[in-house]
Protein backbone atom coordinates (compact mmCIF):
# COMPACT_ATOMS: atom_id res chain seq x y z
CA UNK A 1 0.00 0.00 0.00
CA UNK A 2 1.46 3.38 -1.01
CA UNK A 3 2.05 5.83 1.85
CA UNK A 4 2.15 9.60 1.63
CA UNK A 5 5.56 10.46 3.09
CA UNK A 6 4.91 14.18 3.28
CA UNK A 7 2.39 13.65 6.05
CA UNK A 8 3.09 12.32 9.47
CA UNK A 9 1.39 8.97 9.43
CA UNK A 10 0.58 6.99 12.53
CA UNK A 11 2.06 3.57 13.09
CA UNK A 12 1.34 1.12 10.28
CA UNK A 13 -0.99 -1.11 12.22
CA UNK A 14 -3.31 0.58 14.68
CA UNK A 15 -6.84 -0.30 15.64
CA UNK A 16 -9.48 1.60 17.57
CA UNK A 17 -9.39 0.53 21.20
CA UNK A 18 -13.17 0.12 21.23
CA UNK A 19 -12.70 -3.19 19.40
CA UNK A 20 -11.12 -4.64 22.53
CA UNK A 21 -13.35 -2.94 25.11
CA UNK A 22 -15.84 -5.32 26.68
CA UNK A 23 -17.83 -2.83 28.74
CA UNK A 24 -21.29 -1.78 27.69
CA UNK A 25 -21.13 -3.70 24.46
CA UNK A 26 -24.19 -5.35 23.17
CA UNK A 27 -23.52 -7.65 20.28
CA UNK A 28 -25.15 -6.80 16.98
CA UNK A 29 -27.35 -9.86 17.25
CA UNK A 30 -28.71 -8.71 20.60
CA UNK A 31 -29.33 -5.26 19.19
CA UNK A 32 -31.26 -6.71 16.28
CA UNK A 33 -33.22 -8.90 18.70
CA UNK A 34 -34.16 -5.78 20.68
CA UNK A 35 -35.29 -3.95 17.58
CA UNK A 36 -37.33 -6.93 16.47
CA UNK A 37 -39.00 -7.25 19.86
CA UNK A 38 -39.91 -3.59 20.31
CA UNK A 39 -40.63 -2.93 16.63
CA UNK A 40 -38.79 0.34 16.99
CA UNK A 41 -35.34 1.44 15.89
CA UNK A 42 -32.78 2.83 18.31
CA UNK A 43 -33.58 6.41 17.32
CA UNK A 44 -37.34 5.67 17.71
CA UNK A 45 -38.06 5.83 13.99
CA UNK A 46 -40.38 3.36 12.30
CA UNK A 47 -38.74 0.94 9.85
CA UNK A 48 -39.79 2.83 6.73
CA UNK A 49 -39.12 6.30 8.04
CA UNK A 50 -36.33 8.43 6.58
CA UNK A 51 -34.28 10.62 8.88
CA UNK A 52 -34.90 14.35 8.84
CA UNK A 53 -32.88 16.15 6.21
CA UNK A 54 -31.08 19.45 6.39
CA UNK A 55 -29.63 20.83 3.17
CA UNK A 56 -27.87 24.03 2.27
CA UNK A 57 -26.11 25.22 -0.85
CA UNK A 58 -23.27 27.66 -1.35
CA UNK A 59 -21.21 26.46 1.60
CA UNK A 60 -17.91 26.44 -0.30
CA UNK A 61 -17.19 29.90 -1.67
CA UNK A 62 -14.36 28.79 -3.98
CA UNK A 63 -16.45 26.15 -5.73
CA UNK A 64 -18.85 26.83 -8.58
CA UNK A 65 -21.57 25.00 -6.71
CA UNK A 66 -21.68 23.25 -3.39
CA UNK A 67 -24.12 21.59 -1.05
CA UNK A 68 -24.10 20.39 2.52
CA UNK A 69 -26.43 17.66 3.70
CA UNK A 70 -27.21 16.37 7.16
CA UNK A 71 -29.19 13.25 7.93
CA UNK A 72 -29.03 13.79 11.69
CA UNK A 73 -25.52 12.52 12.36
CA UNK A 74 -24.47 11.80 8.79
CA UNK A 75 -22.84 14.92 7.42
CA UNK A 76 -21.59 15.24 3.87
CA UNK A 77 -20.25 18.21 1.95
CA UNK A 78 -20.15 18.20 -1.86
CA UNK A 79 -18.53 20.73 -4.16
CA UNK A 80 -18.71 21.05 -7.94
CA UNK A 81 -16.01 22.88 -9.85
CA UNK A 82 -15.96 24.74 -13.16
CA UNK A 83 -15.79 22.63 -16.30
CA UNK A 84 -12.28 22.15 -17.60
CA UNK A 85 -10.91 20.36 -20.62
CA UNK A 86 -10.82 16.60 -20.18
CA UNK A 87 -7.22 15.88 -19.14
CA UNK A 88 -5.04 13.39 -21.07
CA UNK A 89 -7.44 13.02 -23.96
CA UNK A 90 -5.97 13.49 -27.42
CA UNK A 91 -9.21 13.37 -29.43
CA UNK A 92 -12.21 15.69 -29.24
CA UNK A 93 -15.15 14.21 -27.38
CA UNK A 94 -18.66 15.24 -28.44
CA UNK A 95 -19.95 14.66 -24.95
CA UNK A 96 -18.83 16.12 -21.68
CA UNK A 97 -17.76 13.97 -18.78
CA UNK A 98 -18.09 14.07 -15.06
CA UNK A 99 -15.50 13.05 -12.53
CA UNK A 100 -16.54 12.01 -9.04
CA UNK A 101 -14.45 11.58 -5.96
CA UNK A 102 -15.97 10.21 -2.79
CA UNK A 103 -13.86 10.54 0.34
CA UNK A 104 -14.29 9.88 4.02
CA UNK A 105 -12.64 12.49 6.23
CA UNK A 106 -9.93 10.82 8.36
CA UNK A 107 -11.97 11.42 11.52
CA UNK A 108 -15.39 10.55 10.10
CA UNK A 109 -15.57 6.87 11.03
CA UNK A 110 -14.80 4.74 14.06
CA UNK A 111 -11.54 3.72 12.52
CA UNK A 112 -9.25 6.43 11.20
CA UNK A 113 -9.31 6.72 7.43
CA UNK A 114 -6.18 7.28 5.40
CA UNK A 115 -5.71 10.22 3.07
CA UNK A 116 -5.44 7.97 0.08
CA UNK A 117 -8.66 6.65 -1.43
CA UNK A 118 -9.18 3.02 -0.42
CA UNK A 119 -11.08 0.48 -2.49
CA UNK A 120 -14.41 1.21 -0.80
CA UNK A 121 -14.10 4.89 -1.59
CA UNK A 122 -13.08 4.14 -5.16
CA UNK A 123 -16.12 1.91 -5.55
CA UNK A 124 -18.40 4.58 -4.09
CA UNK A 125 -16.89 7.14 -6.48
CA UNK A 126 -17.77 4.85 -9.38
CA UNK A 127 -21.33 4.40 -8.08
CA UNK A 128 -21.69 8.15 -7.68
CA UNK A 129 -20.50 8.69 -11.23
CA UNK A 130 -22.97 6.10 -12.49
CA UNK A 131 -25.80 7.88 -10.66
CA UNK A 132 -24.96 11.37 -11.86
CA UNK A 133 -23.90 10.54 -15.42
CA UNK A 134 -27.46 10.16 -16.66
CA UNK A 135 -28.62 13.27 -14.77
CA UNK A 136 -26.42 15.90 -16.42
CA UNK A 137 -26.89 16.94 -20.06
CA UNK A 138 -23.41 15.96 -21.13
CA UNK A 139 -23.92 17.16 -24.72
CA UNK A 140 -24.15 20.73 -23.40
CA UNK A 141 -20.47 20.87 -22.46
CA UNK A 142 -18.58 18.89 -25.13
CA UNK A 143 -14.96 18.00 -24.44
CA UNK A 144 -15.24 19.34 -20.90
CA UNK A 145 -15.18 17.65 -17.56
CA UNK A 146 -17.05 18.68 -14.43
CA UNK A 147 -15.38 17.67 -11.18
CA UNK A 148 -17.52 16.65 -8.22
CA UNK A 149 -15.94 16.05 -4.83
CA UNK A 150 -17.88 14.56 -1.92
CA UNK A 151 -16.40 14.59 1.55
CA UNK A 152 -18.02 12.74 4.43
CA UNK A 153 -17.50 14.69 7.65
CA UNK A 154 -19.38 12.32 9.90
CA UNK A 155 -20.40 8.81 9.01
CA UNK A 156 -23.58 7.55 10.58
CA UNK A 157 -24.75 5.31 7.76
CA UNK A 158 -26.24 6.02 4.30
CA UNK A 159 -23.31 8.30 3.37
CA UNK A 160 -23.32 7.38 -0.28
CA UNK A 161 -27.00 8.13 -0.83
CA UNK A 162 -26.64 11.41 1.07
CA UNK A 163 -23.66 12.31 -1.12
CA UNK A 164 -25.57 11.56 -4.34
CA UNK A 165 -28.60 13.62 -3.28
CA UNK A 166 -26.32 16.50 -2.27
CA UNK A 167 -24.28 16.21 -5.47
CA UNK A 168 -27.50 16.59 -7.51
CA UNK A 169 -28.26 19.78 -5.62
CA UNK A 170 -24.68 21.05 -5.92
CA UNK A 171 -24.77 20.48 -9.69
CA UNK A 172 -27.98 22.50 -9.90
CA UNK A 173 -26.38 25.20 -7.77
CA UNK A 174 -23.38 25.28 -10.08
CA UNK A 175 -25.68 25.83 -13.04
CA UNK A 176 -24.70 22.60 -14.79
CA UNK A 177 -27.51 21.70 -17.21
CA UNK A 178 -29.48 18.76 -15.84
CA UNK A 179 -32.38 16.64 -16.97
CA UNK A 180 -33.96 16.12 -13.61
CA UNK A 181 -33.77 16.23 -9.83
CA UNK A 182 -31.93 13.24 -8.44
CA UNK A 183 -32.64 11.70 -5.05
CA UNK A 184 -31.01 8.68 -3.51
CA UNK A 185 -31.98 6.45 -0.59
CA UNK A 186 -30.33 3.45 1.11
CA UNK A 187 -32.02 0.46 2.65
CA UNK A 188 -30.73 -2.23 4.97
CA UNK A 189 -32.21 -5.72 5.09
CA UNK A 190 -31.86 -8.23 7.91
CA UNK A 191 -34.28 -11.18 7.89
CA UNK A 192 -37.77 -9.66 7.58
CA UNK A 193 -36.79 -6.22 8.81
CA UNK A 194 -36.22 -3.48 6.27
CA UNK A 195 -34.42 -0.39 7.50
CA UNK A 196 -34.91 2.68 5.36
CA UNK A 197 -31.99 5.10 5.63
CA UNK A 198 -29.99 2.88 8.01
CA UNK A 199 -27.64 4.32 10.60
CA UNK A 200 -24.11 3.01 10.88
CA UNK A 201 -25.15 0.50 13.52
CA UNK A 202 -28.07 -0.76 11.45
CA UNK A 203 -25.80 -1.09 8.44
CA UNK A 204 -23.49 -3.34 10.43
CA UNK A 205 -26.48 -5.36 11.63
CA UNK A 206 -27.33 -5.96 7.97
CA UNK A 207 -23.76 -6.83 7.02
CA UNK A 208 -23.69 -10.40 8.34
CA UNK A 209 -26.29 -13.13 8.03
CA UNK A 210 -27.80 -14.17 11.35
CA UNK A 211 -28.72 -17.68 10.31
CA UNK A 212 -28.15 -19.77 7.24
CA UNK A 213 -30.39 -18.89 4.33
CA UNK A 214 -31.73 -15.56 5.55
CA UNK A 215 -31.82 -12.33 3.64
CA UNK A 216 -29.33 -9.67 4.61
CA UNK A 217 -27.66 -6.80 2.84
CA UNK A 218 -27.74 -3.20 1.79
CA UNK A 219 -29.40 -1.59 -1.23
CA UNK A 220 -28.85 1.88 -2.66
CA UNK A 221 -31.02 3.40 -5.32
CA UNK A 222 -30.88 6.75 -7.13
CA UNK A 223 -33.87 8.04 -9.00
CA UNK A 224 -34.69 10.72 -11.53
CA UNK A 225 -38.01 12.03 -10.35
CA UNK A 226 -39.82 13.42 -13.42
CA UNK A 227 -38.64 10.76 -15.85
CA UNK A 228 -39.29 7.98 -13.35
CA UNK A 229 -35.95 6.40 -14.15
CA UNK A 230 -33.48 4.60 -11.92
CA UNK A 231 -30.05 6.00 -12.70
CA UNK A 232 -28.16 3.83 -10.26
CA UNK A 233 -28.84 0.62 -8.37
CA UNK A 234 -26.44 -1.20 -6.13
CA UNK A 235 -27.04 -4.11 -3.82
CA UNK A 236 -24.73 -6.20 -1.68
CA UNK A 237 -25.29 -9.05 0.75
CA UNK A 238 -27.54 -11.99 0.05
CA UNK A 239 -31.11 -11.19 -0.89
CA UNK A 240 -33.87 -13.14 -2.64
CA UNK A 241 -35.61 -11.88 -5.76
CA UNK A 242 -38.92 -11.24 -3.97
CA UNK A 243 -37.22 -9.18 -1.29
CA UNK A 244 -35.40 -7.10 -3.90
CA UNK A 245 -38.65 -6.40 -5.69
CA UNK A 246 -40.18 -5.31 -2.41
CA UNK A 247 -37.14 -3.16 -1.63
CA UNK A 248 -37.24 -1.47 -5.04
CA UNK A 249 -40.89 -0.56 -4.48
CA UNK A 250 -40.22 0.91 -1.05
CA UNK A 251 -37.08 2.77 -2.11
CA UNK A 252 -38.90 4.15 -5.14
CA UNK A 253 -41.56 5.64 -2.87
CA UNK A 254 -39.07 7.05 -0.38
CA UNK A 255 -37.08 8.70 -3.18
CA UNK A 256 -40.29 10.46 -4.21
CA UNK A 257 -40.78 11.68 -0.66
CA UNK A 258 -37.43 13.44 -0.72
CA UNK A 259 -38.15 15.35 -3.92
CA UNK A 260 -40.30 18.14 -2.33
CA UNK A 261 -37.47 18.94 0.11
CA UNK A 262 -35.02 19.45 -2.76
CA UNK A 263 -37.59 21.31 -4.87
CA UNK A 264 -38.43 23.63 -2.03
CA UNK A 265 -34.80 24.41 -1.50
CA UNK A 266 -34.18 25.07 -5.19
CA UNK A 267 -37.15 27.45 -5.38
CA UNK A 268 -35.85 29.28 -2.33
CA UNK A 269 -32.46 29.51 -3.95
CA UNK A 270 -33.89 30.98 -7.17
CA UNK A 271 -35.97 33.55 -5.29
CA UNK A 272 -32.96 34.62 -3.27
CA UNK A 273 -30.86 35.01 -6.41
CA UNK A 274 -33.54 37.11 -8.10
CA UNK A 275 -33.78 39.35 -5.05
CA UNK A 276 -30.02 39.76 -5.01
CA UNK A 277 -30.07 40.79 -8.64
CA UNK A 278 -32.83 43.33 -8.02
CA UNK A 279 -30.90 44.79 -5.15
CA UNK A 280 -27.94 45.35 -7.46
CA UNK B 1 -14.24 -0.50 -32.32
CA UNK B 2 -16.58 2.19 -33.56
CA UNK B 3 -19.98 1.54 -35.07
CA UNK B 4 -21.89 3.81 -37.42
CA UNK B 5 -25.59 4.53 -36.97
CA UNK B 6 -26.63 2.01 -39.64
CA UNK B 7 -24.69 -0.78 -37.94
CA UNK B 8 -26.24 0.12 -34.61
CA UNK B 9 -29.72 0.00 -36.12
CA UNK B 10 -28.92 -3.39 -37.62
CA UNK B 11 -27.90 -4.76 -34.23
CA UNK B 12 -30.96 -3.22 -32.59
CA UNK B 13 -33.37 -4.74 -35.13
CA UNK B 14 -31.70 -8.10 -34.71
CA UNK B 15 -32.28 -7.98 -30.96
CA UNK B 16 -35.88 -6.95 -31.58
CA UNK B 17 -36.41 -10.02 -33.80
CA UNK B 18 -34.71 -12.34 -31.29
CA UNK B 19 -32.06 -13.14 -33.90
CA UNK B 20 -28.79 -11.45 -33.07
CA UNK B 21 -25.90 -10.64 -35.42
CA UNK B 22 -24.15 -13.92 -34.68
CA UNK B 23 -27.35 -15.96 -34.91
CA UNK B 24 -27.98 -16.32 -31.20
CA UNK B 25 -31.25 -15.74 -29.38
CA UNK B 26 -31.51 -13.12 -26.67
CA UNK B 27 -30.78 -15.48 -23.80
CA UNK B 28 -28.01 -17.48 -25.45
CA UNK B 29 -24.38 -17.53 -24.50
CA UNK B 30 -21.45 -17.85 -26.85
CA UNK B 31 -19.43 -21.05 -26.65
CA UNK B 32 -17.02 -21.26 -23.74
CA UNK B 33 -13.81 -23.10 -23.12
CA UNK B 34 -12.58 -23.80 -19.62
CA UNK B 35 -9.46 -25.43 -18.29
CA UNK B 36 -8.15 -25.58 -14.77
CA UNK B 37 -4.82 -26.11 -13.06
CA UNK B 38 -2.65 -24.57 -15.73
CA UNK B 39 -0.34 -22.37 -13.65
CA UNK B 40 2.04 -24.58 -11.72
CA UNK B 41 3.23 -21.85 -9.34
CA UNK B 42 -0.31 -21.09 -8.19
CA UNK B 43 -2.41 -23.01 -5.68
CA UNK B 44 -5.29 -22.99 -8.10
CA UNK B 45 -5.86 -21.57 -11.54
CA UNK B 46 -8.29 -21.50 -14.41
CA UNK B 47 -8.45 -20.14 -17.89
CA UNK B 48 -11.74 -19.28 -19.51
CA UNK B 49 -12.32 -18.35 -23.09
CA UNK B 50 -15.71 -16.93 -24.01
CA UNK B 51 -15.62 -16.34 -27.76
CA UNK B 52 -12.97 -13.61 -27.97
CA UNK B 53 -12.70 -12.89 -24.28
CA UNK B 54 -9.81 -14.64 -22.62
CA UNK B 55 -9.36 -14.64 -18.85
CA UNK B 56 -6.63 -16.23 -16.78
CA UNK B 57 -7.12 -16.49 -13.03
CA UNK B 58 -4.54 -17.71 -10.53
CA UNK B 59 -4.95 -18.06 -6.78
CA UNK B 60 -2.05 -17.63 -4.40
CA UNK B 61 -2.29 -18.39 -0.70
CA UNK B 62 -0.33 -16.74 2.08
CA UNK B 63 -0.44 -16.77 5.86
CA UNK B 64 -1.71 -13.56 7.40
CA UNK B 65 -3.14 -12.13 10.61
CA UNK B 66 -6.96 -11.81 10.66
CA UNK B 67 -8.57 -8.38 11.01
CA UNK B 68 -9.29 -7.64 14.67
CA UNK B 69 -12.93 -6.84 13.83
CA UNK B 70 -13.37 -10.34 12.39
CA UNK B 71 -10.84 -12.55 14.22
CA UNK B 72 -12.50 -15.78 13.10
CA UNK B 73 -12.27 -15.11 9.35
CA UNK B 74 -9.65 -15.47 6.67
CA UNK B 75 -9.16 -12.97 3.90
CA UNK B 76 -9.74 -12.87 0.20
CA UNK B 77 -8.63 -10.16 -2.20
CA UNK B 78 -9.20 -9.69 -5.90
CA UNK B 79 -6.80 -8.00 -8.27
CA UNK B 80 -7.76 -7.36 -11.87
CA UNK B 81 -5.13 -6.54 -14.43
CA UNK B 82 -6.43 -5.01 -17.64
CA UNK B 83 -3.21 -5.15 -19.61
CA UNK B 84 -2.78 -3.35 -22.90
CA UNK B 85 -2.47 -6.80 -24.45
CA UNK B 86 -6.25 -7.08 -24.41
CA UNK B 87 -7.12 -3.87 -26.19
CA UNK B 88 -5.14 -0.69 -26.89
CA UNK B 89 -7.72 1.23 -24.83
CA UNK B 90 -6.17 -0.22 -21.70
CA UNK B 91 -2.80 1.32 -22.43
CA UNK B 92 -1.23 3.28 -19.58
CA UNK B 93 -3.85 3.83 -16.90
CA UNK B 94 -6.74 3.39 -19.32
CA UNK B 95 -7.95 0.11 -17.88
CA UNK B 96 -7.67 1.15 -14.26
CA UNK B 97 -11.27 2.27 -13.76
CA UNK B 98 -12.61 -0.93 -15.27
CA UNK B 99 -10.21 -2.99 -13.18
CA UNK B 100 -11.35 -1.29 -9.97
CA UNK B 101 -15.00 -1.76 -10.92
CA UNK B 102 -14.57 -5.46 -11.63
CA UNK B 103 -12.53 -6.18 -8.51
CA UNK B 104 -14.83 -4.24 -6.20
CA UNK B 105 -17.90 -5.91 -7.68
CA UNK B 106 -16.24 -9.27 -7.14
CA UNK B 107 -15.31 -8.56 -3.54
CA UNK B 108 -18.80 -7.25 -2.89
CA UNK B 109 -20.26 -10.44 -4.39
CA UNK B 110 -18.00 -12.63 -2.25
CA UNK B 111 -18.49 -10.55 0.91
CA UNK B 112 -21.51 -12.35 2.35
CA UNK B 113 -20.60 -15.43 4.37
CA UNK B 114 -23.55 -17.20 2.74
CA UNK B 115 -21.86 -16.83 -0.64
CA UNK B 116 -18.33 -17.68 0.40
CA UNK B 117 -17.45 -18.69 3.95
CA UNK B 118 -14.21 -17.07 5.06
CA UNK B 119 -14.39 -18.76 8.46
CA UNK B 120 -12.93 -21.94 6.96
CA UNK B 121 -9.75 -20.01 6.14
CA UNK B 122 -9.05 -19.21 9.78
CA UNK B 123 -6.13 -21.20 11.21
CA UNK B 124 -5.95 -19.86 14.76
CA UNK B 125 -8.58 -17.51 16.12
CA UNK B 126 -7.34 -13.90 16.00
CA UNK B 127 -3.74 -14.93 15.28
CA UNK B 128 -3.34 -16.68 11.95
CA UNK B 129 -5.42 -17.13 8.85
CA UNK B 130 -5.03 -17.89 5.17
CA UNK B 131 -5.23 -15.05 2.74
CA UNK B 132 -6.31 -15.79 -0.82
CA UNK B 133 -4.91 -13.55 -3.51
CA UNK B 134 -7.04 -13.95 -6.59
CA UNK B 135 -5.21 -12.46 -9.56
CA UNK B 136 -7.25 -11.98 -12.68
CA UNK B 137 -5.49 -11.33 -15.94
CA UNK B 138 -7.48 -10.18 -18.94
CA UNK B 139 -5.65 -11.56 -21.96
CA UNK B 140 -8.12 -10.67 -24.63
CA UNK B 141 -11.18 -8.50 -24.54
CA UNK B 142 -14.21 -9.47 -26.60
CA UNK B 143 -17.01 -8.08 -24.48
CA UNK B 144 -18.85 -9.37 -21.43
CA UNK B 145 -15.93 -9.24 -19.02
CA UNK B 146 -17.94 -9.51 -15.80
CA UNK B 147 -19.49 -12.88 -16.66
CA UNK B 148 -16.27 -14.38 -17.93
CA UNK B 149 -14.27 -13.16 -14.94
CA UNK B 150 -16.77 -14.48 -12.40
CA UNK B 151 -16.85 -17.93 -14.02
CA UNK B 152 -13.08 -18.10 -14.23
CA UNK B 153 -12.73 -17.02 -10.60
CA UNK B 154 -15.20 -19.64 -9.46
CA UNK B 155 -13.37 -22.33 -11.41
CA UNK B 156 -10.00 -21.21 -10.04
CA UNK B 157 -11.29 -21.25 -6.46
CA UNK B 158 -12.80 -24.69 -7.08
CA UNK B 159 -9.38 -25.82 -8.23
CA UNK B 160 -7.56 -24.20 -5.30
CA UNK B 161 -5.86 -26.49 -2.83
CA UNK B 162 -5.38 -25.07 0.63
CA UNK B 163 -2.43 -26.68 2.42
CA UNK B 164 -3.46 -28.98 5.24
CA UNK B 165 -2.35 -27.74 8.66
CA UNK B 166 -1.09 -30.68 10.70
CA UNK B 167 -0.57 -28.95 14.00
CA UNK B 168 0.00 -25.56 15.59
CA UNK B 169 2.60 -24.82 18.27
CA UNK B 170 1.98 -21.80 20.42
CA UNK B 171 4.88 -20.47 22.42
CA UNK B 172 3.98 -17.14 23.99
CA UNK B 173 3.57 -14.74 21.09
CA UNK B 174 5.08 -17.10 18.56
CA UNK B 175 2.73 -19.24 16.56
CA UNK B 176 4.28 -22.00 14.56
CA UNK B 177 2.26 -23.68 11.87
CA UNK B 178 3.19 -27.11 10.65
CA UNK B 179 1.87 -28.00 7.25
CA UNK B 180 1.42 -31.64 6.31
CA UNK B 181 4.53 -33.16 4.70
CA UNK B 182 2.56 -34.84 1.99
CA UNK B 183 2.25 -32.37 -0.89
CA UNK B 184 -1.04 -33.84 -1.96
CA UNK B 185 -2.68 -33.54 1.45
CA UNK B 186 -4.78 -30.49 0.73
CA UNK B 187 -8.20 -29.19 1.45
CA UNK B 188 -10.53 -27.99 -1.27
CA UNK B 189 -12.58 -24.83 -0.83
CA UNK B 190 -16.35 -24.98 -0.73
CA UNK B 191 -17.42 -22.97 -3.75
CA UNK B 192 -20.84 -24.47 -4.34
CA UNK B 193 -22.47 -21.11 -3.60
CA UNK B 194 -19.76 -18.84 -4.99
CA UNK B 195 -21.49 -16.16 -7.05
CA UNK B 196 -21.84 -16.26 -10.82
CA UNK B 197 -22.27 -12.92 -12.55
CA UNK B 198 -24.47 -12.23 -15.52
CA UNK B 199 -24.56 -8.93 -17.39
CA UNK B 200 -28.04 -8.12 -18.61
CA UNK B 201 -27.77 -5.58 -21.36
CA UNK B 202 -30.64 -3.39 -22.51
CA UNK B 203 -30.78 -2.77 -26.24
CA UNK B 204 -33.82 -0.94 -27.53
CA UNK B 205 -36.74 -2.27 -25.52
CA UNK B 206 -35.34 -5.75 -25.00
CA UNK B 207 -32.74 -7.23 -22.67
CA UNK B 208 -30.02 -9.63 -23.79
CA UNK B 209 -27.29 -11.57 -22.05
CA UNK B 210 -23.67 -12.05 -23.07
CA UNK B 211 -23.30 -9.04 -25.38
CA UNK B 212 -20.36 -9.00 -27.76
CA UNK B 213 -18.28 -5.87 -28.23
CA UNK B 214 -20.60 -4.49 -30.93
CA UNK B 215 -23.72 -5.07 -28.87
CA UNK B 216 -22.12 -3.49 -25.82
CA UNK B 217 -21.78 -0.29 -27.82
CA UNK B 218 -25.47 -0.23 -28.72
CA UNK B 219 -26.62 -0.62 -25.17
CA UNK B 220 -27.78 2.32 -23.10
CA UNK B 221 -27.49 0.62 -19.76
CA UNK B 222 -26.86 -2.75 -18.26
CA UNK B 223 -27.20 -4.51 -14.93
CA UNK B 224 -24.59 -6.89 -13.56
CA UNK B 225 -26.27 -9.52 -11.43
CA UNK B 226 -24.25 -11.77 -9.13
CA UNK B 227 -26.26 -14.80 -8.08
CA UNK B 228 -25.18 -17.16 -5.32
CA UNK B 229 -27.36 -20.22 -4.83
CA UNK B 230 -30.87 -18.83 -5.18
CA UNK B 231 -30.17 -15.36 -3.86
CA UNK B 232 -28.65 -12.19 -5.25
CA UNK B 233 -25.30 -11.41 -3.72
CA UNK B 234 -24.65 -8.22 -5.66
CA UNK B 235 -26.45 -6.14 -8.23
CA UNK B 236 -24.55 -3.34 -9.92
CA UNK B 237 -25.83 -1.06 -12.62
CA UNK B 238 -23.38 0.04 -15.30
CA UNK B 239 -23.50 2.07 -18.47
CA UNK B 240 -24.34 5.69 -19.12
CA UNK B 241 -28.11 5.41 -19.20
CA UNK B 242 -30.84 4.94 -16.65
CA UNK B 243 -33.56 2.30 -16.40
CA UNK B 244 -37.27 2.34 -15.65
CA UNK B 245 -38.09 0.52 -12.38
CA UNK B 246 -40.07 -2.17 -14.22
CA UNK B 247 -37.19 -2.74 -16.67
CA UNK B 248 -34.85 -3.11 -13.73
CA UNK B 249 -37.04 -5.74 -12.11
CA UNK B 250 -37.41 -7.53 -15.44
CA UNK B 251 -33.67 -7.62 -16.02
CA UNK B 252 -33.11 -8.89 -12.49
CA UNK B 253 -35.48 -11.76 -13.22
CA UNK B 254 -33.81 -12.54 -16.52
CA UNK B 255 -30.35 -12.36 -14.98
CA UNK B 256 -31.40 -14.65 -12.14
CA UNK B 257 -32.73 -17.35 -14.48
CA UNK B 258 -29.71 -17.22 -16.76
CA UNK B 259 -27.25 -17.21 -13.86
CA UNK B 260 -28.80 -20.35 -12.42
CA UNK B 261 -28.52 -22.15 -15.75
CA UNK B 262 -24.96 -20.92 -16.18
CA UNK B 263 -24.02 -22.06 -12.69
CA UNK B 264 -25.40 -25.55 -13.38
CA UNK B 265 -23.47 -25.76 -16.64
CA UNK B 266 -20.26 -24.64 -14.95
CA UNK B 267 -20.71 -27.15 -12.17
CA UNK B 268 -21.27 -29.96 -14.64
CA UNK B 269 -18.14 -28.97 -16.58
CA UNK B 270 -16.06 -28.82 -13.44
CA UNK B 271 -17.20 -32.24 -12.34
CA UNK B 272 -16.06 -33.69 -15.69
CA UNK B 273 -12.54 -32.35 -15.36
CA UNK B 274 -10.07 -35.18 -14.82
CA UNK B 275 -6.81 -34.66 -12.93
CA UNK B 276 -4.37 -35.49 -15.73
CA UNK B 277 -5.79 -33.86 -18.80
CA UNK B 278 -3.75 -32.09 -21.43
CA UNK B 279 -3.70 -28.43 -20.67
CA UNK B 280 -2.19 -25.24 -22.03
CA UNK B 281 -2.84 -22.52 -24.50
CA UNK B 282 -1.97 -24.63 -27.53
CA UNK B 283 -3.59 -27.93 -26.68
Amino acid sequence: MPVDHKRINGPDETYPYSLYAKTNKQSLNEKHEDIKRTGQRSDSRTFLEHRKIFIKTGVVSQAKGSAYIELENTKVIVSVFDPREIPNRPDYSLKGEIYCEFKYAPFSCNKRRLHIQDTEEKQYSAIMKQALESTVCSHEFPNFQVDIYAMVLHNDGSCLSAAITAAGLALAHAGVPMYDIITSVSLGIQQDNLFIDPTNEEQSICLYPRTLDTDHGNVIISKLHMHNQISQFYQSGNISLEKINEAIGILDKTCEELVPVIQKYLVKHVIRNLKDREAK
Amino acid sequence: MALCEAEKTFVLHGVEENFRVDGREREDYRPMELETDIVSHAFGSARLRLANTDILVAVKIEVDVPFPESPHQGKIEFFVDCSANATPDFEGRGGEDLAVTISSTLSSAYSSSLAFDLRKLCILHGRKCWKLYVDILILECGGNLFDAVSLAVKAALWNTQVPFVKNINIDGNNVEINVADDLYACERLDVKKAPVMVTVCKIGDKCIVDPNAAEEQCSVGSVVVAVSGNKFSTVYQTGKGSLHPSTLIESLKLGFEVAKRLDEALWETLSQIQPDQDVGFLK
